[in-house]
C-alpha cells in the first residue's frame, strides 16, 4: 500500500477525531486594508469550496459583465457586496456575513470592511471572530491600516492569525518578498498577544493556495489557506476556568419554579456546586440546572440554562453567579481600553451607561487618559478621543457592578458604552483593571487633588496645554502605583 | 441523517440568549409568526428560552388571505396544541381596495397586505420588539443585517444608521420613535434549520413534503393551484405533479419545485445538495437589483 492509499485509509476516523477535538463552527474573520482584496479572497474561498449555488453564480457572472476588473471573467467580490452603495462604489462599506461547510466545520465568514473611515465597523466583525485573517498585498507589505487592524484584532481578544500575504502572481511569486513581509509582520506583531501567527503566500484572483494547492510556488510546504482553516482549534480558554453564569432573567412558572436564565460564560458548573452571587456575597447550592430537553448534571461555557438555586438570593437580572474560590471583582471603578465607535466624539460632561454581560450601570464620570498610536502602537497621554479612536480610559460607576478583566475572562470583562439621550452604542471597551469601593468618598480613599501634585511631583510644570496633559499622566501613574499597593484613589484635579 | 450536526447546539444556545436578551430589554415583544420553516424553528426556540414558562410574549402572523390552506390549518393547530396566544392582523383597507397577486404586480401587492400591514399591527399592539426569522445567508441586504435590527418612527430601516453589535453583548435601549426587529435565526443557514427540525423531531406544514399536487408551469416556475381564485391563462389546465415547496408565502407568489423528497430526511439531503439558492423560488425578490433592501427600508422585515 502506497503513502496515499493509506492516508485515504485513515482519513475519516482522522476526520472524526479532528471534529471532536476542535470544534464545529469556526467564526473567522478577514481584514487588511483596502484593495488587498478580501472580498475575492472570501469570494474565491466560497466559490472553489463549493459554497455558491447556481443561481448565485449566474448572478455574479452577470454582474461581473457590467465591472471589467483585471480582465478577469468573474469578480468574486460581488460575491460578499450586498448593499446598493457598496456595489455601485466597489467598496465594502459593512460587515457582511457568509456562511459555508465542509464535511467537518461549519464556517461563519466575517468580511470586514477595510477603509479607514470604517474602522468601528471592522472593530465589531472582530469582536465575534475566532481568528483572523489578516491580508496583506505582497507588492506594498505592511501598511497603516494592516498594523491599525492587528491592534484592533488584538484588542478584541482573537489570538489566532493567518498572515496572508496575497497577489503572489503580482511579484513573480517570489519567495524573498514574501518573507520579507512575513518577517515584517511577525516583528510587528511581537507589541500583541496573539498566540498563534501561520503565514501563507496566495494569490485569490487566481486561487492559488486558497482551496488548491499552488504548483506555482515549490519552496512553500504549508497548508493552504483552507487546510488551515480545518484544522485549527478554536478554543482559547483553559479547562479549569472559573465558573461565571451573567443572570439574564428570572424565570417563574408554576407555584414555585423559580430559575436563573442565562449562558455560561465561562468555565462549568455541576449541580451540588457551591454557588456565590459577586455582588451580594450571597451563597447557595445549585440544584438543578433545567432545560426544556430535560435537567442535566453539568453545564459549560456556551450553554445557555436555567439555574434553580436551593435559597432564594432575591437577585434579578444583571448578577454574576460564579464559583466561591474565584469571584469577580464587585467594582465601581475600572480602568479600560476602548474602541470609539459614534461619529460623536467623546464627551465627559454627556451621561454614559456601561452594558456589560447582562447589568446597565450608570457612569458617574468618565476621563480618557491616552490615545493608542497606530504607528508606533504606543498609547500616549490624551483627554479627547473621538470615532475610530483607541483609548484608555477611566470610568467611575454609580453602584458596583460584577467584572472580571478581559484578559482573563472575556465575555465578562468586556462591554459597550451606551449613550444615556439616545441609546445609541458609542464604544466598545475591555477592562483592563477594576476595584471595589475605590469611588466611594469615605475616609480611606485618598483623594488627589492638583494642589497636593503641584506642589511635588509637578512642582516642575506650568499652565500650557502640554504641561497639563503631563500633569494628567502623572497623575493617572501615582493613582496606578497606589492602587497597586492598595490604596483606593480618587482623582480630582 | 448527515453528520454535522454538532454546530446546531451552539447555535441554539446562541438563539436563546438572543431572546432572553430581548425579552429582558424591552418592554412590549410579539414574535412574527409566519408558519413557515423558520417560524416552526424560532418558536421551538422561544419555547426553550423561557421553559418552564411560557414565551412572555404573543405571536402575530400577518394574514394576507392569499397563505396556502394547509398553513392556515397549521398555525391553528399549533397554537392550539402549545396553548399560546395568536394575533392574526389583515390590511382591510387593502382588502377593500381588492389589492391581490393577480391584479397587481408582486411589489405592490406585498408593499399593502404584508409591509404595510405589518406596521399596522406592531402600531396597534405597541409592540417595540419584533422577532423575526430572517437568516443572513437569505439574501445580499440581510447578509449585513444586525441581531438587533433598529428601525426610526415609521419602521424605517436605515443600514448606515444601524448600530454596532461587539461581543455576546446586545443594546436594547431605544431613542426616541424607535423599534427594533429582533432576529435570532441570524447565524443559521437553511440547512441548519432543515437539520434541526429532523434532530428536534418538529411538525411542519405538509406542503414542505412532495406530493401530487395541481400545479401550472409560467415562466419557468411551478404555479400550485390553492383555491378557486386562481386565474388560469388561455390554454392553461393544471396538472397533477409530485412538487414541494422550499420556501412558503402566498401561494400565487411561491414556486414548487419538481421533488421526490417526502419525509424530513429526504428534504436534508435535497437542501444540503441543492444548486439553487432558497430564495430562487420567491417570485418578489427579483423585481430590481436591490429589491430586498428596498423593501427593507419600507417597513419589510
Amino acid at each position: 500500500m502506497n503513502l496515499a492509499a493509506l492516508e485515504e485509509a485513515v482519513r475519516p476516523e482522522l476526520d472524526m477525531a479532528l471534529a471532536a477535538k476542535t470544534g464545529a463552527m469556526l467564526r473567522l474573520l478577514t481584514c487588511g486594508s483596502v484593495d488587498d482584496g478580501k472580498s475575492t479572497l472570501i469570494g474565491r474561498l466560497l466559490w472553489d469550496a463549493a459554497g455558491v449555488t447556481e443561481d448565485q453564480r449566474a448572478a455574479i457572472a452577470l454582474a461581473s459583465q457590467n465591472r471589467a476588473i483585471n480582465g478577469e471573467k468573474i469578480d468574486f467580490s460581488l460575491l460578499l457586496d450586498g448593499l446598493q452603495a457598496e456595489r455601485e462604489q466597489g467598496i465594502t462599506i459593512d460587515i457582511a456575513w457568509r456562511y459555508f461547510e465542509t464535511p467537518d466545520r461549519r464556517y461563519v465568514i466575517i468580511d470586514s470592511p477595510g477603509h479607514e473611515q470604517y474602522t468601528r465597523n471592522m472593530a465589531t466583525g472582530a469582536s465575534h471572530a475566532d481568528i483572523a485573517i489578516l491580508l496583506i498585498d505582497a507588492r506594498s507589505g505592511v501598511k497603516r491600516q494592516t498594523r491599525r487592524h492587528a491592534a484592533i484584532c488584538d484588542l478584541v481578544g482573537i489570538k489566532k492569525v493567518v498572515l496572508a500575504v496575497n497577489k503572489m502572481d503580482l511579484i513573480d511569486w517570489s519567495e524573498a518578498g514574501y518573507r520579507a513581509i512575513e518577517a515584517d509582520f511577525r516583528a510587528l506583531a511581537q507589541s500583541f498577544g496573539f498566540a498563534e501567527i501561520v503565514s501563507i503566500p496566495v494569490a485569490a484572483l487566481t486561487g492559488d493556495n486558497v482551496v488548491h494547492r499552488s504548483s506555482r510556488m515549490p519552496w512553500y510546504s504549508g497548508p493552504t489557506l483552507l487546510d488551515h482553516l480545518e484544522s485549527v482549534d478554536p478554543k482559547v480558554e483553559p479547562l479549569d476556568a472559573p465558573f461565571r453564569l451573567p443572570v439574564q432573567l428570572v424565570l417563574r412558572a408554576y407555584d414555585d419554579f423559580r430559575g436563573y436564565a442565562g449562558t455560561v460564560a465561562s468555565g462549568t458548573v455541576n449541580v451540588g456546586d457551591r454557588i456565590v452571587d459577586a455582588r451580594s456575597g450571597l451563597g447557595a447550592t445549585l440544584n438543578r440546572i433545567a432545560t426544556m430537553d430535560g435537567d442535566r448534571a453539568s453545564a459549560s461555557k456556551g450553554d445557555a440554562v436555567t439555574l434553580v438555586l436551593d435559597t432564594d438570593l432575591d437577585i434579578s437580572r444583571g448578577a454574576v453567579l460564579s464559583e466561591l474560590a474565584r469571584r469577580p471583582v464587585n467594582a465601581d471603578v475600572i480602568e479600560a481600553r476602548l474602541v470609539w465607535l459614534s461619529e460623536t466624539p467623546f464627551d465627559p460632561e454627556a451621561g454614559y451607561l456601561l452594558r456589560t454581560a447582562t447589568d446597565l450601570t450608570p457612569v458617574t464620570s468618565m476621563s480618557v487618559s491616552a490615545l493608542v498610536d497606530f504607528e508606533t502602537l504606543a498609547a500616549s497621554p490624551a483627554h479627547a478621543c473621538g470615532v475610530n479612536d483607541i483609548a484608555d480610559c477611566r470610568i467611575l460607576l454609580g453602584r458596583p457592578t460584577a467584572l472580571d478583566l478581559f484578559r482573563d475572562l472575556p465575555l465578562t470583562g468586556n462591554f459597550v458604552l451606551v449613550s444615556a439621550i439616545d441609546g445609541a452604542t458609542v464604544a466598545g471597551g475591555v477592562i483592563t483593571w477594576a476595584q471595589a469601593g475605590a469611588a466611594a468618598v469615605g475616609d480611606n480613599v485618598l483623594v488627589l487633588n492638583r494642589a497636593l501634585l503641584a506642589h511635588g511631583i509637578c512642582a516642575d510644570l506650568g499652565d500650557s496645554p502640554a504641561d497639563n496633559v503631563e500633569f494628567q499622566r502623572r497623575a493617572q501613574q501615582v493613582a496606578l502605583l497606589l492602587r497597586s499597593a492598595g490604596i483606593p484613589v480618587l482623582i480630582k484635579l | 441523517m448527515t453528520a454535522l450536526t454538532s454546530h446546531l447546539k451552539l447555535l441554539e444556545a446562541e438563539s436563546i440568549h438572543i431572546f432572553r436578551e430581548a425579552a429582558a430589554q424591552f418592554r412590549a415583544p410579539v414574535l412574527l409568526y409566519s408558519i413557515g420553516k423558520d417560524s416552526t424553528v424560532l418558536l421551538h426556540l422561544a419555547r426553550k428560552a423561557f421553559w418552564p414558562a411560557k414565551p412572555p410574549f404573543p405571536l402575530l402572523h400577518v394574514d394576507t388571505t392569499w397563505k396556502f390552506h394547509d398553513m392556515i390549518a397549521f398555525r391553528d393547530k399549533t397554537v392550539r396544541e402549545l396553548g399560546l396566544d395568536l394575533i392574526v392582523h389583515t390590511n382591510h383597507e387593502g382588502l377593500a381596495r381588492n389589492i391581490n397577486p393577480f391584479d397587481h404586480p408582486p411589489s405592490v401587492y406585498t408593499d399593502v397586505m404584508k409591509t404595510v400591514a405589518l406596521r399596522q399591527a406592531l402600531d396597534a399592539g405597541g409592540f417595540d420588539a419584533a422577532f423575526g426569522g430572517a437568516r443572513r445567508d437569505e439574501e445580499g441586504s440581510r447578509a449585513k443585517e444586525r441581531v438587533f435590527s433598529f428601525r426610526a418612527s415609521g419602521h424605517r430601516w436605515e443600514p448606515r444608521r444601524q448600530r454596532p453589535e461587539m461581543w455576546q453583548l446586545l443594546n436594547g435601549r431605544l431613542g426616541k420613535g424607535e423599534t427594533v426587529r429582533v432576529f435570532p435565526l441570524s447565524n443559521w443557514t437553511e440547512g441548519d434549520v432543515w437539520r434541526y427540525i429532523a434532530l428536534e423531531k418538529l411538525p411542519v406544514v405538509p406542503l414542505y413534503f412532495a406530493d401530487l399536487r395541481p400545479v401550472v408551469a409560467r415562466d419557468g416556475q411551478l404555479i400550485m393551484v390553492d383555491d378557486e381564485r386562481m386565474r388560469l391563462e388561455p390554454g392553461e389546465v393544471p396538472q397533477m405533479r409530485k412538487v414541494r415547496f422550499r420556501t412558503l408565502g402566498c401561494w400565487p407568489l411561491t414556486a414548487a419545485i419538481d421533488s421526490d423528497a417526502s419525509d424530513i430526511d429526504a428534504v436534508v439531503e435535497e437542501t444540503l445538495a441543492s444548486k439553487l439558492s432558497e430564495r430562487a423560488g420567491r417570485l418578489i425578490d427579483h423585481d430590481t437589483a436591490g429589491a430586498m433592501e428596498m423593501k427593507k427600508r419600507e417597513g419589510y422585515f
